[in-house]
């Protein structure tokens, strides 16, 4: 019982009102910039930490303040703007038909004065979890949980948990076949394994320890991957935030990330990710085998201004496609320069 | 009005254009050495090497369709394309018939291959064939004025007075 199943977002920054069904497998979302993206993987991704560890002591309001950070910390300035009043409503339901609900307005300044229902029963399931935000983060990890939990510095928490994360002690016990083939397939990848001394990650392999400022950070974010397979972050049953798979990543290199990201939904992991890349998308295109789930979903500014939603389970169904579109954009254009001396 | 066709796809030429099937066995003489395109046309200032390509015919076997999809996007066929052109270019040179620009055409019968896909062919394509001499600099003697990989949309779009079909619709 532990996939989420759909969302439902009123006047949340961007969205008027987003009512959207989930695939179990892969959730792959796209759009324009500006269209809210991220922020629908933070809203959901807040929802399943308060179901783990140290994050369980904290309420949902105040652990979407700190994913998104708004300014002064008010939470009402994650209602979406207008010009007069407006209540915000979030709504994550999972499996078995648990459900999340969080509500506020424009006006609350303290997570303490959004009124949240069903947090209890929520919090009674586990909902492992790991966020990959677009940047990487493990080779700025040295110091950096330190100054962060004395809040000197302003990142959004994302951050500090994916670090967390990657700092969990190698799962104990023998890997079994499925993750065993990942975390080779992986080591391929990145050529070598993963090592951390004190708060600093090392690539080991043939030509020795490599410290991760060294390493393009594409491979970082593999790495990091590794390292969540082999800690037991991503097991059947957690669900991975993965914004932008393909930042600083080869196009060469998006096959075996889409493999990886195949190979953990059929183990079982639900995954959201957000992507402009046309590469990613065909690959996923590509890659699918029959019983794969995967949902494109495309977030669309609609002629109010407002954030609406198309979903799709084949590809070619995607519409309004961003990225592809864009192509198309220049194709019109390769034509119109290669074939425009063609005169009757 | 000529229609130039072969199998289910045509294309309707403008008049005064002449158009020619060239991938011929007995006309071309040949094909046992030398590959052709499908079709030369010739216009007033230009001339045309048309190929057709039709996994989508409805003939066609399912798995020669994925077939034909799987060696389109991995860049397989880029190289048949480009012997085609390069064959058909040196016949009709030997035949002391290059005296106008030529373009190349390549017609694909699918709806499942997407812009970016058609770019990336056409891309390849103008790499291959090559459409400039060494060091990136024009070549003296034009060997390709321009080329393209189109499907029936982008062909209709872009040439709509040499309009493109199916046969059977």
């Amino acid at each position: 019982m532990n996939k989420i199943t759909h969302v439902k977002l009123e006047n949340f920054t961007s969205f008027e009102v987003l009512d959207q069904a989930f695939s179990s497998g892969v959730n792959v979302i796209i759009g324009a910039n500006g269209t809210g993206k991220t922020h629908l993987l933070k809203v959901l991704y807040a929802a399943c930490a308060i179901t783990v560890g140290e994050d369980k002591e904290r309420g949902y309001a105040l652990k979407l303040r700190s994913v998104f950070t708004p300014y002064e910390g008010r939470i009402g300035r994650l209602a979406r703007r207008h010009s007069t009043s407006v209540k915000t409503k979030i709504s994550v339901t999972r499996e078995g038909g648990s459900k999340l609900s969080a509500e506020f307005s424009n006006h609350t300044n303290k997570p303490e004065d959004v009124k949240t229902i069903g947090e209890t029963g929520w919090k009674k399931g586990e909902l492992a979890s790991a966020y990959i935000p677009v940047k990487e983060m493990l080779a700025h990890a040295p110091g950096f949980l330190a100054t962060a939990a004395k809040r000197e510095i302003a990142f959004e928490e994302v951050y500090v948990d994916i670090i967390k994360r990657a700092f969990l002690p190698k799962l104990m016990g023998p890997v079994d076949k499925d993750r065993q083939r990942l975390l080779t397939a992986l080591q391929k990848a990145i050529d070598g394994k993963v090592v951390a001394k004190g708060e600093y990650f090392f690539l080991k392999n043939k030509q020795g320890d490599l410290e991760f400022t060294l390493l393009a950070e594409g491979m970082r974010k593999l790495a990091l991957v590794w390292l969540l397979i082999q800690n037991g972050t991503l097991l059947a049953g957690s669900v991975l935030f993965w914004d932008e798979p393909e930042a600083n990543l080869n196009p060469a290199l998006m096959g075996e990330v889409v493999e990886v990201i195949l190979e953990l939904q059929r183990l079982g992991v639900q995954v959201f990710l957000t992507t402009h890349n046309y590469v990613l998308l065909k690959e996923f295109d590509l890659r699918k085998q029959k019983d794969d789930a995967i949902r494109y979903l495309s977030l669309f500014r609609d002629k109010s201004d407002a954030v609406s939603s198309n979903a799709s389970d084949s590809y070619l169904g995607v519409d309004p496609n961003a990225i592809a579109s864009t192509f198309s954009s220049l194709y019109d254009r390769e034509l119109k320069r290669s074939l425009g001396g063609i005169k009757v | 009005m000529i229609v130039l066709v072969e199998a289910d796809l045509q294309i309707t030429l403008p008049v005064g254009a002449v158009g020619r099937k060239f991938d011929d066995e007995t006309a071309h003489g040949l094909s046992h050495c030398m590959k052709a395109v499908d079709f030369i046309v010739e216009m007033e200032d230009q001339v045309l090497f048309v190929e057709f390509k039709d996994p989508e015919n409805p003939k066609a076997q399912t798995k020669d369709r994925a077939v034909f999809i799987k060696k389109f996007l991995s860049g397989q066929i880029d190289g048949d394309l480009k012997t085609k052109y390069r064959d058909s270019w040196l016949y009709e040179w030997a035949e002391g018939r290059v005296k106008k620009p030529i373009y190349y055409l390549v017609l694909i019968g699918s709806s499942a291959l997407s812009d970016a896909d058609l770019l990336a062919r056409t891309d390849s394509l103008k790499r291959q064939i090559p459409m400039a001499g060494p060091g990136d600099r024009p070549w003296k003697k034009p060997f390709l004025a321009g080329c393209a990989v189109l499907n029936l949309a982008a062909w209709n779009k872009t040439l709509p007075h040499i309009p493109a079909s199916r046969v059977g619709v």
